[in-house]
């Protein structure tokens, strides 16, 4: 992990400043709104990762019941959650310029914004149940059980109303419409934010590991 | 009225969802309420907009999303009651006894969908007669009421086992079912507008199907870990 640390600091900064002055603007969009692209989406990518996360490792503890399976599942949840509003928040940013309004209950803005209200109720879940290990089994449940609905309030939901959204990088065509440069800058934001979430998950489970331990 | 280890796991399942509904007519005080409070958002819907209070054009989505309104939060004051009642009345652990909790899942959810199915009965008329609602397809309706109605049921059991566990449990129902419900109402919604124009809804009723199916087998994976002493 520090040689990740060490690693991300040059990498995040060389990502951040080709956003800026690598890829000319796309064309279609107000000013320079299009490079929001270059951190909405792997902000969005990452915590979607994240859920996943939580859900592979809360499977784990429902088969193994380890406790350290749980912490890093609740340490995902919290990660993919701070990623999660840090979406909602880029995307805001987005909308504000290109369709003057910080919100507009667009079926994709709602569908996400439901996404985080469902992994805080995760959390939400933790907190109501006292006994230790009735809270691992409940919670890792809870988190199976939201993943494998997840899809449906991702993709099924945004897709049953007219959306304002871009076209998204998963879209009916199959391609990824951006040019070259773009899609490199794109690319390497998507892996520096997965390396970035590795990061802090890696701290955050083990802050968790040593605060169960602890006497 | 315990069900003898003998019988079919479907005649299991059926006789702890007699037990819930022997359970309530009993008592009957969750069913009138629950059934009071459809009765009491369908006056305000319809005092607040009567026959004539909408455009013509805009009649099949308004009176959709709101009957889809009046069902999931009446029947989201009864649904809960499902896992979160035995719990509080101590009888949580007989039956753990007496059936695997797949079957006690199985028999509870069959009970919450005629809860469901009880409050559409009386809500769905009461819309025809109050807000002038056409139905265009009534087979196309009823399809959606089925599968939305089986979502509902099983999302809605499993997340009372879920939360039965847990303290302030009817504030954490609304908290954590909210989000995960969302997509079928959506859906359900979208496949009454379709209904209600006389069409038949296949791409939003294909989608109901996959939802029960995904939660179904979600639900029938994880009620064992869930329903453990």
């Amino acid at each position: 992990m520090k040689i990740l640390k060490l690693l991300l600091l040059p990498y995040m900064a060389a990502v951040v400043a080709a956003a800026f002055l690598w890829p000319a603007p796309a064309q279609g969009f107000i000013g320079e709104s299009s490079r929001i692209v270059f951190f909405h989406v792997p902000c969005a990518w990452t915590a979607t990762l994240a859920f996943l996360v939580a859900a592979g490792y809360s499977l784990a503890y429902l088969l193994r019941r380890n406790p350290w399976h749980d912490d890093v599942a609740a340490a995902a949840v919290r990660v993919g959650l701070l990623f999660g509003i840090l979406t909602l928040v880029t995307g805001s940013l987005f909308a504000n310029i290109m369709w003057g309004s910080w919100w507009n209950w667009d079926p994709r803005e709602s569908s996400y914004l439901l996404l985080v209200f469902l992994y805080a109720a995760y959390l939400f879940l933790r907190v109501a149940v006292d006994d230790p290990e009735r809270r691992r089994r409940i919670a890792a449940a809870y988190a199976v059980f939201a993943a494998i609905l997840m899809p449906f309030l991702v993709f099924v939901a945004p897709r049953v109303t007219a959306s304002l959204h871009p076209q998204t990088v998963i879209n009916p065509q199959g391609k990824i419409l951006m040019d070259g440069p773009t899609k490199g800058v794109f690319f390497g934001a998507l892996l520096a934010f997965s390396g970035l979430f590795l990061w802090i998950l890696s701290l955050d489970a083990r802050a968790a590991r040593l605060a169960r331990t602890r006497p | 009225m315990s069900p003898a280890p003998r019988m079919s796991a479907a005649a299991r399942a059926g006789v702890i969802c007699g037990k819930d509904v022997a359970q309530e007519l009993r008592s009957r005080v969750a069913i009138v309420a629950i059934l009071f409070f459809a009765a009491t958002a369908l006056a305000l819907v319809s005092y607040a907009i009567g026959p004539f209070g909408l455009r013509e054009e805009d009649r099949p989505a308004l009176q959709a999303a709101l009957i889809w309104i009046v069902l999931f939060f009446a029947a989201a004051t009864g649904l809960p009651r499902a896992f979160v009642h035995e719990e509080e009345t101590g009888t949580a652990l007989a039956l753990r006894k007496v059936a695997p909790a797949t079957l006690v899942m199985a028999g509870k959810t069959l009970f919450n969908f005629l809860l469901f199915a009880s409050i559409a009965a009386v809500a769905i008329p009461g819309f025809v007669l109050l807000l002038d609602w056409r139905i265009g397809s009534a087979s196309a309706l009823a399809a959606t009421m089925l599968l939305g109605g089986c979502g509902l049921a099983i999302v809605s059991t499993f997340l009372s086992a879920l939360v039965s566990a847990a303290g302030q449990r009817n504030v954490l129902f609304v908290l954590i079912a909210f989000p995960l419900l969302i997509p079928l109402l959506l859906t359900a919604i979208s496949a009454t507008v379709e209904a209600t124009r006389g069409g038949m809804p296949w791409t939003a009723l294909r989608v109901l199907f996959a939802y029960d199916g995904a939660a179904a087998g979600a639900a029938y994976m994880l009620i064992g870990v869930v329903w453990e002493d």
